[in-house]
């Protein structure tokens, strides 16, 4: 019997654990975009190493310097060295969007457990507020929210979190609703274990899987929200050097000097693009309707 | 159908009544004080008093509610702090411009995503299918803003060869008003040289507004396209003779069509979005345009009656959308009368 066992479990072993890591070994795309977003931030993180020209200081007589040796992507209107803006901003763009999410699925994961386990009116209220963000398209009503609580980066932030919200408090919800069906919370709910300790241990670790994939997919769009929203004034305010704010400034002098809005141009776009092509990779491969 | 249609206009009563309460809660709540906005930082506190009493600031938080929705049922967003104008009309003088592009956009995005996600599904994990993952990945990764100026530097900035902003050229005059789209005006009322002029003037500001839509209609077009492919009756057509476009067309693209309907539904809400940016960087005289030089003047009444319009017509869209998707899938149909 026991030996039947073990057969058992070592022709179950490579099934599944093996194919995940095969698939993410070939998916070229994926690598590449783990490998743009490694260097983006290293190259941030070291900013301070990698160039010696202070983001902020305003330096009237290099202004609009073209690149060169001296300044690989050339100088703004008040003569800061643009490469060293990028890099320092790279801790901004990247830093914030990934704080919106985190933010965001946090959010969303407590109101979408608490929804779904608890059912009834408080299942009811949560949801349709939801409907009611999702009304909205979002990028329009991150722009309102973002004007409503003033203009700031931490406010782009905080406003790109709340819309982005309801996705997660669905996710966390229907994984929820198939959770609290199984035998393990059922037991934990009859020995009258308190609902916020089954939440955190039983629920909520469970059901992290799919929101972490989303998370993932949503980066990319959450770096470019706060960038558009920094583009439109609605976001991080001069002289801090945003990647969004950067173009905004920089487009205004764009058939003169090219340089200005290009390079921070490209730095977002890169970033924006290694995620999603982390995003897709990931989809690809835990999504059985897309390998068919 | 009939009970889904009833059903469905009760949800968009619920989200309506939803999107002017957020709106209203945006614009009243969370501001701080849009009286002392409205005056400025300097005025006295009696004109302050005056001002709040006058937009009803005083009286409690549900009555205020009651006035804002009865005034946006009868058509008041109130008056721009900017334009001084009331902000409904701004917005309707602006409305037929933004339309004009997104359907210019939206076309494109069709005309050019519904091939190339069938040549991508056709030639899967060949050449073309790698072309077109590579240049959706691009389209959703890419920001508006900057690809508009990168497109402005090459084609405007080094070859000259279309303008950079408004909707048609300043020495030729605009066609009388029928329908407010310059391209129909100007066809209606024969008038060819502001036909081309429009024309050019369009062309740049909605091939890069229609690209993230672009991308999102590709793949999906691909990914359905391979689901149908692998059905039986795709067989049994082929068995029986049938190839090439008009098994492509006549038999697979049609089923495939229909999952992209709401997808299309979807990216629309983000394509308004866009429309903001692109007819900012364009220079497009747009409902857009309007709201980003009011942020800059902090105008509350045009920026929340913008988003108010706008999500009360991407609900509506929707709505479309759905029923669309209700009347293409006889499935659906079906199993709603049982």
């Amino acid at each position: 019997m026991s030996a039947e066992i073990q057969t058992v479990k070592q022709i179950e072993k490579p099934i599944t654990i093996h194919p995940v890591w095969y698939k993410l070994k070939n998916n070229k795309m994926t690598w590449i975009g783990f490998v743009i977003i490694f260097v983006i931030i290293l190259t941030s993180l070291l900013a301070p190493v990698l160039t010696s020209y202070d983001p902020t200081k305003i330096y009237i007589v290099e202004k609009f310097q073209g690149p060169s040796g001296k300044h690989w992507f050339g100088t703004d209107e008040v003569g800061r060295d643009i490469l060293s803006r990028i890099l320092y901003g790279g801790r901004l763009s990247l830093g914030m969007g990934v704080l919106a999410i985190l933010i965001t699925a946090a959010i969303g994961i407590v109101l979408g457990t608490i929804s779904g386990f608890f059912g009834g009116y408080i299942d009811q209220i949560i949801m349709r507020i939801m409907d009611m963000i999702l009304a909205f398209p979002t990028l329009i009503l991150a722009m309102a929210l973002a004007a409503a609580l003033g203009p700031s980066l931490q406010n782009a932030m905080l406003a790109i979190a709340i819309v982005k919200i309801p996705v997660y408090v669905r996710l966390a919800r229907s994984e929820t609703l198939v959770l609290r069906e199984k035998l393990f919370v059922k037991s934990a709910i009859t020995f009258g274990i308190h609902p916020v300790r089954i939440i955190l241990k039983h629920i909520v670790p469970n059901s992290l899987s799919p929101v972490i994939i989303q998370a993932t997919l949503d980066i990319g769009d959450a770096i470019l929200m706060i960038a558009t929203l920094g583009f439109l004034g609605l976001g991080a305010q001069p002289p801090t050097p945003e990647w969004g704010a950067m173009i905004s400034i920089g487009w205004k002098y764009l058939l003169d000097f090219w340089w200005y809005p290009t390079f921070p141009g490209i730095f977002l776009f890169m970033s924006s693009c290694a995620f999603n092509l982390i995003g897709d990779g990931i989809r690809d491969i835990l999504d059985p309707k897309s390998n068919s | 159908m009939k009970k889904m249609i009833m059903k469905r206009l009760a949800l968009l009563v619920f989200v309506v009544f939803g999107v002017t309460f957020v709106s209203f809660f945006l614009s009243h709540i969370i501001p701080g004080d849009p009286a002392r906005m409205m005056v400025g930082q300097r005025a006295s506190e009696e004109t302050l008093k005056q001002v709040r009493g006058q937009l009803g600031l005083d009286q409690p938080v549900w009555i205020q509610y009651v006035t804002y929705v009865k005034n946006v049922i009868s058509g008041d967003l109130g008056t721009s702090i900017r334009t001084q104008k009331p902000v409904l009309d701004d917005l309707t003088a602006f409305f037929p411009a933004t339309l004009e592009l997104a359907m210019a956009a939206f076309f494109i995005a069709l005309l050019i995503g519904i091939p190339l996600g069938v040549l991508a599904a056709v030639k899967k994990d060949r050449f073309w299918d790698h072309f077109s993952r590579l240049f959706s990945i691009s389209g959703v990764s890419m920001p508006v803003f900057w690809s508009g100026l990168i497109i402005i530097l090459l084609f405007y900035g080094y070859l000259g060869w279309f303008p950079a902003s408004g909707r048609i050229d300043l020495n030729i005059n605009p066609p009388t008003r029928v329908t407010g789209f310059y391209l129909i005006d100007s066809l209606l009322s024969g008038d060819i040289v502001a036909f081309k002029s429009s024309l050019k003037h369009i062309l740049l500001p909605a091939l890069v507004l229609s690209y993230a839509q672009l991308a999102v209609i590709t793949r999906q077009v691909r990914a359905s396209m391979l689901e149908v492919l692998g059905q039986d009756y795709i067989r049994t057509a082929m068995a029986n003779g049938i190839h090439g476009w008009v098994l492509l067309y006549r038999y697979a693209l049609r089923n495939a069509l229909i999952p992209t309907v709401t997808v299309v539904g979807i990216s629309f809400g983000s394509l308004l979005g866009g429309a903001v940016v692109t007819e900012t960087i364009f220079g497009w005289p747009g409902m857009g345009k309007y709201v980003v030089d009011s942020i800059s003047y902090l105008d509350f009444p045009a920026i929340m009656g913008f988003t108010l319009l706008i999500s009360i017509g991407y609900v509506l869209i929707n709505l479309v959308v759905d029923l669309t998707y209700y009347f293409l899938d006889p499935q659906l149909r079906e199993s709603e009368v049982d």
